[in-house]
């Protein structure tokens, strides 16, 4: 098989993102039917890629002697990529009804269907310097979605994403310097590292301190504090955006990349063990607590929910940072299953704002009747989310806490005390909601939801799709489960 | 996917009929109701089946892998049969009681839906051989339990099941982290090899670690000591169904976890036992006295699940101590768990009838409603003298079992000349609850049953045979009926559950039969009613009564309010203290990486700026020096002067004249020309 054809679901979605101004779409039909062939062939471009993966690498450009643009397929781009391709579409069929709230639907689907291609450019990169170029073309192309509303809080937000995410790639260029100069000239991702794990001395620490460097500098996309600061205030962009990108591409880009620099570059038998890895994990932990800590504070939905992929995105951080194959099986698990969670959460938010204008928790009570099918959703989500067992999140945060378990050192063993009180945590700031609006009290006035209702398909079936797909893995996730732990231990 | 299909039938056939009950009763409300009562029956038939079938000697069990992660283990030996028929009863009866119960409720779909799913997830726990397993149908009964139990929505209500969920989540939580602690000492859960994989451990430290937090998930849901404060709240707050659930068996699906852990893990283990009476001594004793001062009907019956949960932990305790002599304690706290169960799944349907009927609960309200109905005095009557004792009712063989093994520890304990004072001062405590169960239970059956109300007695003792209909009459007969069967016939039935039940805790029966009438036995329970009558006599109708000013005699509520654990202590920990520093450094935090961005923005912006300053600087350098080009002096903004009239002026004096014509282009590109002729010439020769 070609690996050429790689380039495929990565160009087409620019190409199409790109020229879509250009169509002058007069009708919303024409556009979604534009937007929705252009993401739909992605997608099954992707899944066909998948099924059929393609070995070897294709080099798009030679930039020096060793370095080059050039692309792949391994084990770990087939689950971010399997994640990814999946969510779009339904992402795009929610945002088809959202954006007619929100307006410029040109502007909003052509960056909306860039951002797939190159995301799918993250996942798919063979080495460092191509991923560290897609990784900044994200930032770029996402910024106007950010910005989509152009008011004063959502270009400071935007400024503030511009800000972090900028910062985060200089530091972890400098990182990827540390690398290119210690390690491998061709910078390409190898299962367990390119870096000689036996060096000593002064090298040893120069490299230590270059992991550190682009763990936090990939770090700030997966919003590890203290620079999470973006991530709660780039809620104020329309919620297809936040629900896919502030919980999933965007996000999840931060956290793969900290993923291809921890096994792929730098290598578990340089790091475990060190102090780089101890000060990753505590810092992990840390945020998990903070995160989940804040969202319950937080009243605003949308800031609750960011809070709550904060906190969400360092369990996942966390697994990584124990540098085990089973540490690594958890965090992919979560990856893919707080994908799936967060995503409905988000469309549950948008849905109630889109219909009734409602944006703090206080003023849900009794929704439950008003929108079944939407509160029903969240609620799976919350509970998928906490980690009641039977849902997907349990099965997470069982193989997270069982993998710091087995390495039966005393910081991991904190880290599964973090997840136990971060659940406790998150059980406390969606149950809230939950209970709220569909316990009301005997003495609540039924008119207050009179114009209350759940929005139409566009928006319901995404969230069918996802709730189906959330209690089928969490009934049979080793299905997937087996899957990750080959990927994890560099079998795929 | 290997076993018997029947263990998955019992625990998702409920669940199955759940969901169709809810689609059921979207159309039909009548025909959800009939549904709920055959899913209920077909149950307690398949769960009596199988229990026939184990008490003939077959033992069942049932794998599945793949099921959420780690597998599902289904296994049913005695004891797992015996209480999920229990429970199977209870439900049954329930379900068939709350179709009049909650006839002129609000949201009964919800309430069926959930009330069967909570049956699922119990037979669940208590068929799960495996802890992962137990765990997952826990975790499940807790939260659809949650939903039984703030069913009216009242302000009481939701407060109390916001206090039940918070322990059920936090109790979970702390659980899974002791299962991760066991898990990775021992390498297994499945409770048939955790035994010898537990004595294979060194560190017993660790285990024990592992173990009381493990302990501390079990034990909330049975309402343990210090666990217990969302008991005395949610009891009352829920529909009489539920309470009696919550009372009967979810407390009991506690109680399984706790023998786990205390027979699975910590088997014949002295110091696991010390602890686990003491917990159980306190439990036991404070559960008395709260019931002994509520003034509500509800709240004295929750008490009173409270103490006994203490008592069955007391037997819980004594098996630890007694060590490979425990047969007595084995068989009184397996057996005080099923008497328990069906006689508080009695006096809750009871107080529910009151409750249907008058819809109030507190003891001068609800004084003199049994007195002219006979049917319910009977049937309180036998949930009454079975909960203190009385000889020839259930609860006296249990209570008796319970207290033998005590003596016969103190007995063990005097043999080796150690002390026994501790233990005399249990066996006295034992007693005195006892006395006081005795106490608070005739304070209900006086006030309900005996005494005339002084207020509104026609209301209240209305005597209409309409006070509850003939199913629920049903419902409540048969499991009173059951009382003192088992009660008057113990060789029969005390016997055959015990021996049924004992292998689960790994105890033996005793080396001779028991004579549960003989003098020594009946002295322990002639002790506890005599020091219940002093208790009735000489505090209740003393202290907690007054007279009010038309003269009556009414109860008065003595309870001091502030004295309540929750209140006191938990809640402010937990909504003010812990969230105060969360919150306090959360902000911290915030506040210190906003300004470290602010910082970092501040610093690349100085130095772009430092980084174009000298840039403009060296350019304004190298133009007045090398380039020999200068800065225009600006005009005078005031000064009015044309355009083309600037441009000329300032070409005139910078030289733009010439540089800017088309002579000096031409010349230019005739120097470039010459130099890439040259160069190619060059290039060309030179080869």
């Amino acid at each position: 098989m070609n690996a050429g054809l790689i380039l495929i679901p990565i160009l087409l979605p620019v190409a199409a993102g790109a020229c879509l101004p250009l169509f002058h779409f007069k009708e919303r039909k024409a556009r979604e039917r534009y937007v929705t062939a252009a993401v739909l062939a992605t997608s099954l471009a992707l899944l066909f890629l998948i099924l059929n993966r393609p070995e070897g690498v294709i080099t798009l450009l030679p930039l020096t002697e060793d370095l080059s643009i050039a692309f792949r397929m391994d084990g770990l781009s087939c689950v971010f990529l399997g994640l990814v391709g999946f969510l779009w579409p339904l992402a795009s069929c929610y945002a088809f009804e959202y954006i007619k709230h929100e307006g410029m639907d040109d502007k909003f689907f052509s960056f909306y269907t860039m951002t797939y291609g190159v995301t799918v450019g993250i996942a798919a990169s063979a080495n460092l310097i191509t991923m560290y170029l897609c990784y900044e073309l994200l930032t770029l192309v996402t910024l106007p979605l950010v910005m989509h509303a152009m008011n004063n809080r959502a270009v400071a937000a935007g400024r503030k994403y511009l800000a972090y995410s900028i910062g985060g790639a200089a530091l972890a260029f400098a990182g990827i310097m540390i690398l290119y100069v210690y390690g491998d000239k061709s910078l390409t991702f190898v299962y367990g590292g390119f870096v000689n794990p036996a060096v000593n001395g002064g090298e040893r620490d120069i490299l230590l301190a270059g992991y550190l460097l682009t763990f936090f500098g990939f770090g700030v996309k997966a919003a590890v504090f203290p620079f999470h600061g973006w991530l709660p205030s780039a809620g104020v962009a329309p919620t297809p955006v936040t629900a896919l990108l502030h919980a999933v591409a965007v996000v999840k880009a931060g956290v793969f990349a900290i993923m291809r620099s921890t096994f792929y570059c730098f290598g578990t038998g340089l790091l475990a063990g060190t102090w780089a890895q101890e000060a990753a994990m505590i810092f992990a932990m840390a945020t998990i607590l903070f995160g989940s800590a804040m969202a319950w504070r937080d009243l605003h939905i949308k800031r609750r929910l960011a809070y709550s992929t904060v906190s969400n995105l360092s369990y996942i951080v966390f697994g990584v940072t124990l540098m085990t194959p089973a540490g690594f099986t958890g965090a992919l698990c979560h990856m893919i299953f707080h994908g799936l969670m967060k995503i409905t959460l988000f469309f549950c938010a948008g849905a109630v704002m889109y219909k009734t204008h409602r944006e703090y928790v206080t003023e849900l009570d009794g929704f439950g009747a008003g929108m079944p099918v939407t509160f029903a959703a969240f609620t799976i989500a919350s509970l998928a989310l906490t980690g009641v067992p039977l849902l997907p999140g349990f099965i997470s945060k069982w193989s997270l806490a069982t993998a710091a378990a087995s390495t039966g050192e005393p910081l991991a063993f904190a880290g599964v005390l973090v997840l136990l009180a971060s659940a406790v945590l998150t059980a406390a700031y969606l149950f809230t909601v939950v209970v709220r609006a569909y316990f009301p009290g005997v003495s609540f006035d039924r008119a207050k939801i009179a114009d209350v209702r759940d929005p139409n398909w566009y928006m319901c079936v995404p969230l069918g799709i996802l709730c189906g797909t959330m209690v089928f893995l969490g009934l049979c996730s080793p299905l997937l489960t087996n899957l990750l732990a080959q990927v994890a231990g560099g079998l795929v | 996917m290997r076993g018997n299909i029947l263990l998955p039938v019992l625990v998702f056939w409920p669940i199955a009929g759940a969901l169709i009950g809810y689609g059921i009763g979207r159309k039909r409300k009548a025909a959800r109701d009939y549904f709920a009562a055959f899913v209920g029956v077909t149950e307690l038939l398949l769960a009596a089946f199988t229990l026939y079938q184990v008490a003939a000697g077959e033992e069942m069990s049932f794998f599945l892998p793949y099921f959420c992660d780690q597998g599902l283990y289904l296994k049913l030996d005695g004891f797992r049969a015996l209480h999920g028929a229990v429970a199977a009863l209870v439900w049954v009866t329930t379900t068939v009681f709350s179709r009049e119960y909650l006839q002129n409720c609000r949201n009964r779909n919800r309430y069926y839906l959930f009330t069967l799913l909570t049956c699922g997830a119990t037979m669940g726990v208590f068929l799960s051989v495996d802890l992962f397993t137990t765990f997952i149908f826990f975790e499940i009964m807790s939260f659809t339990s949650y939903v039984l139990v703030i069913h009216d929505e009242t302000p009481e209500a939701m407060r109390a099941g916001e206090t039940y969920v918070a322990v059920a989540v936090i109790g979970g939580m702390v659980m899974l982290m002791g299962l991760f602690l066991l898990r990775q000492m021992t390498g297994t859960l499945n409770m048939e090899e955790l035994l010898s994989a537990c004595e294979a451990v060194t560190d017993k430290g660790r285990l024990y670690l592992a173990g009381a937090l493990i302990l501390f998930g079990f034990g909330a849901k049975a309402g343990m000591y210090p666990l217990h404060v969302w008991l005395p709240r949610t009891y009352p707050a829920a529909p009489a169904p539920a309470s009696a659930i919550l009372s009967a068996i979810l407390s009991k699906a506690g109680v399984f976890g706790v023998l786990v852990v205390s027979c699975d893990i910590f088997l014949h283990d002295s110091l696991w036992g010390s602890v686990m009476l003491a917990i159980g001594v306190i439990t036991m004793f404070l559960g008395a006295v709260i019931a002994v001062f509520a003034m509500d009907l509800k709240r004295t019956l929750a008490g009173s699940s409270m103490s006994q949960i203490g008592f069955i932990l007391v037997g819980v305790g004594m098996q630890g101590l007694l060590g490979h002599h425990n047969s007595l304690a084995v068989w009184g706290t397996l057996l005080h768990m099923v008497n328990h169960s069906l006689i508080k799944l009695v006096l809750f349907l009871a107080a529910g009838v009151v409750y249907m009927n008058l819809h109030r609960l507190d003891l001068n309200g609800i004084r003199g409603f049994g007195r002219n109905k006979p049917l319910l005095k009977v049937i309180f009557l036998t949930g009454y003298l079975g909960v203190i004792g009385m000889p020839l009712w259930n609860g006296y063989i249990s209570k008796t079992l319970l207290h033998e093994s005590i003596v016969e520890y103190i007995e063990i304990l005097a043999e080796a000349g150690l002390s026994i004072g501790v233990f005399k001062a249990v066996e006295w405590i034992f007693l005195f609850s006892g006395g006081l169960t005795a106490a608070y239970m005739t304070k209900l059956f006086v006030a309900v049953f005996c005494e005339k109300n002084p207020c509104h007695a026609e209301e209240t003792e209305a005597s209409d045979k309409s006070y509850m209909n003939r199913s629920s009459a049903l419902a409540l007969g048969i499991p009173a009926l059951l009382i003192p069967l088992i009660g008057v016939l113990p060789q029969v039935f005390m016997v055959g559950m015990a021996k049924l039940g004992q292998g689960f805790v790994h105890g033996e029966a005793p080396a001779h039969a028991i004579a549960f009438f003989s003098w020594t036995n009946l002295k322990g329970a002639l002790i506890s009613l005599a020091i219940g009558a002093a208790v009735y006599f000489g505090f209740i109708r003393t202290c907690l009564m007054k007279t009010d000013e038309n003269g009556n005699r009414v109860y008065v509520d003595r309870w001091p309010g502030w004295l309540d654990l929750e209140y006191l202590v938990y809640r402010p920990l937990v909504q003010k203290a812990l969230p105060a520093l969360g919150g306090f450094l959360g902000v911290i935090c915030d506040r210190i990486a906003e300004p470290v961005g602010a910082a970092l923005l501040f610093l690349g912006a100085f130095a772009s700026r430092l980084a174009g300053v000298l840039t403009d600087g060296l350019h304004a350098v190298l133009m007045g020096t090398l380039l020999r080009k200068r800065g225009i002096p600006e005009t005078n903004p005031g000064d009015f002067e044309p355009g083309s009239m600037i441009n000329r002026v300032r070409m005139s004096r910078t030289g733009q004249r010439i540089t800017g014509s088309f002579s000096f282009g031409l010349l230019l590109f005739g120097v470039g020309f010459c130099i890439a002729m040259f160069y190619l010439i060059f290039v060309l020769l030179g080869r």
